[in-house]
This record gives C-alpha cells, sequence and structure tokens, in this order.
C-alpha cells in the first residue's frame, strides 16, 4: 500500500447490508412478539442477510490481509477495535452478575425486612427472603399463599460439574493449539483446535439438556428474580459459546489454508482470548450459582 | 473459604487482563505476555475447580444447588 500510517478503505456496501439485515431482524422479531403471522419469517430473512453481510465483510478483511494490504497503523487499530469489544463483553456480564448478587445479597433480604430498610415484610404478606426465590412477591404473596421456599439441593457433581470440566478441558486444548502455533507444529495445531470445538459443542449439547431438566422442574424465565437472572446469564453464556464455536471454526479454516504463521497471528488471539473469557464467565457462574 | 475462590477468581481475571493487554500491544513482547497469562488463568482455573471439587468433597464447603422439588 503506498501510505505507510493510514490504511484508507475502498468504498463498501457491506454496511448498508448490514443495516438493512439488522432492521430487517428487528421488523420481524417485533412483529413476532405481537403474534403476527408474517414476524417470524421476516425475522428468519433479517438473520440470513445479517450472516450474508458478515460472510461478505469479513470474508473482504481476510482477503486484504492475506493479500498484505494491511500495515502496522492497521493492525494496531484491529488490537484497539478488539481490546474496546473484549471491555464491552465484560461489562455486559458484569451487568447480569451484578444483578443476580444485587437481588441475592441486597433486595430479597430487604423484602424480608432486612437491614432496617423501608422494603418491610408488610409489604408482601407471608414473604419471607429465600434463595433461590423462584416466585414474583405479587402474584402469588399477597393472600397469604406461600412464596415458593425451602428447595432440596441439585445434585452439583451432575451436569453443572461436568460441564464445567468440558470447558476448562477446552481451555486446556486451546492453550495447547496456541502453543503449536507459536512453535509452528501445524497438525498439532489443527488437532487441538478440532478438539477444543468438539468440546463446544458437547457442552452446548449438556447445556440444552440441562435446559430441559430446569424446565421439567417447573424452573422457567417467569420463576421470580431467580428464574430471570438464571437464564440470562446462562442464556447468554450459551450464546457466547455459540459464538466461540463459529469463530473457532474460521479460524479452524484460516488455519488449514495458512493464513497465520510464527508472528502474524491476531485472528487467532483474538478469538483464543474470547475462547477463555467465556470460560472463566462460566465457572464465575459455576461458582456464584451452584457452590457460594 | 468463600472470600479464598473468589480471590482465585479474581486472581483469574488479573491474568485474563494482563492478556488483553498482550493483545493490545502486539509484536513478539505482547504475543508472549499474552500466551503467558493466559496460560497462567487456565491453570489456576483448573486448580480452582479442582479445589472446589475436593472441598465438597472433604465437607469444607457446601454446594448451593438448586432444585424446585419443595421440601416440606
Amino acid at each position: 500500500m503506498s501510505n505507510e500510517k493510514y490504511y484508507v478503505p475502498h468504498g463498501t456496501y457491506w454496511p448498508i447490508i448490514g443495516s438493512i439485515g439488522i432492521s430487517t431482524l428487528f421488523i420481524g422479531f417485533a412483529n413476532q412478539m405481537h403474534d403476527v403471522s408474517w414476524g417470524w419469517p421476516v425475522m428468519v430473512l433479517g438473520f440470513a442477510i445479517i450472516a450474508f453481510m458478515m460472510f461478505g465483510w469479513l470474508g473482504t478483511v481476510v482477503a486484504e490481509s492475506v493479500g498484505g494490504m494491511y500495515n502496522s497503523q492497521v493492525d494496531k487499530s484491529f488490537r484497539w477495535g478488539m481490546s474496546w469489544f473484549i471491555f464491552s463483553e465484560v461489562m455486559f456480564f458484569a451487568a447480569f452478575f451484578g444483578a443476580l448478587l444485587y437481588a441475592r445479597v441486597l433486595s430479597v433480604p430487604w423484602l424480608g425486612g432486612a437491614d432496617n430498610n423501608m422494603f418491610t415484610p408488610e409489604l408482601w404478606e407471608g414473604f419471607k427472603a429465600t434463595w433461590p426465590l423462584i416466585s414474583t412477591p405479587g402474584e402469588v404473596g399477597q393472600n397469604g399463599v406461600a412464596f415458593a421456599t425451602n428447595f432440596k439441593l441439585v445434585d452439583t457433581w451432575g451436569l453443572p460439574a461436568i460441564n464445567t470440566a468440558l470447558l476448562l478441558t477446552s481451555g486446556v486444548t486451546l492453550t495447547y493449539a496456541h502453543h503449536a502455533l507459536r512453535a509452528g507444529h501445524r497438525d498439532a495445531l489443527m488437532g487441538w483446535m478440532l478438539a477444543t470445538i468438539a468440546l463446544g459443542v458437547v457442552f452446548l449439547g449438556f447445556q440444552i439438556t440441562e435446559y430441559g431438566h430446569a424446565y421439567h422442574d417447573g424452573l422457567k424465565l417467569t420463576s421470580g428474580i431467580y428464574g430471570s437472572t438464571f437464564y440470562l446469564l446462562t442464556g447468554f453464556h450459551g450464546f457466547h459459546v455459540t459464538i466461540g464455536v463459529i469463530m473457532l471454526t474460521v479460524i479452524l479454516y484460516r488455519i488449514q489454508k495458512g493464513h497465520f504463521n510464527l508472528e502474524n497471528h491476531f485472528a487467532f488471539e483474538g478469538v483464543a482470548w474470547y475462547w477463555h473469557f467465556v470460560d472463566v464467565v462460566w465457572l464465575g457462574l459455576f461458582i456464584f450459582v451452584y457452590w457460594i | 473459604m468463600s472470600l479464598f475462590v473468589i480471590a482465585i477468581l479474581a486472581l483469574i481475571f488479573v491474568f485474563l487482563g494482563s492478556a488483553v493487554i498482550g493483545l493490545l500491544r502486539g509484536g513478539k513482547a505482547g504475543s508472549d505476555r499474552m500466551f503467558k497469562a493466559l496460560r497462567m488463568r487456565i491453570i489456576l482455573s483448573v486448580l480452582l475447580f479442582a479445589f472446589l471439587l475436593l472441598a465438597g468433597l472433604l465437607g469444607w464447603i457446601e454446594p448451593n444447588g438448586f432444585n424446585l422439588l419443595p421440601t416440606q
């Protein structure tokens, strides 16, 4: 490229296609929420347009990178971009963990009359502060109907522990892949990447199974503050694992195509960090939901 | 015991943060820093998980699971 400092991208139609895709997705989603018959297909169409845009736009970026069109300034901008994305992800999960801790440590005890707070037991007659709280005050508690309290403990050693072991193992295999990449061992790199992807897929399978069990036992998104925070946290985590598996698969494809070398493998590093982060978020969930 | 678990989890996040700094800086030094930080984070995570299982088995810590079957 001619300019050593800045890379000025060419004109492209991908942003407007992305905008059309997002608009279509939300128009479909909003109408689906109102039980409009065409809401669902429009939503799928919007998703397809976004997927098309992602393939096209990111494919262009990969082609430009492999074609040697990027200089060190562009490399720096990618690294800053990834870092801000990471920051937004940390804040995203911090908000949900914050909601879980706030409900459990502060607001629910307050409703039970703790801390001499303005929220007293008289507000919801018969309310007993307990965790997990799976009913919403006002809906079942006002007429003296007992709030859901006192639950048997589920076997923490079951699916939650297995899933934690699976994700941690995927963190180990990814670390071996990272090492193999830095050492220039391509076959080992691909093998460890395949193992990481497979572990991620198995994790998702078990997570779906656990959702089935929880739902069957009566835990729903509407099951009080616990049901809401449980499904939002684990659901968004599962969504992130899904995205991570897709990204790892793309990276595996790029490894197979020979896109990376010992010095230049930023895309691998970005995805590797993301996977480690998703792994740690699960560890946090395992600790705060099942142990502490 | 809970504080110990939370402290190790916080330390894991410190290593994740160190890895981000390595990612941001780039080059050989940044890449080395990132790899070593991520390696430390997975070692700590596996040890923490093993500790939790051991602590649960030995009764040092009581799991806080959930089930929706009323006990009364």
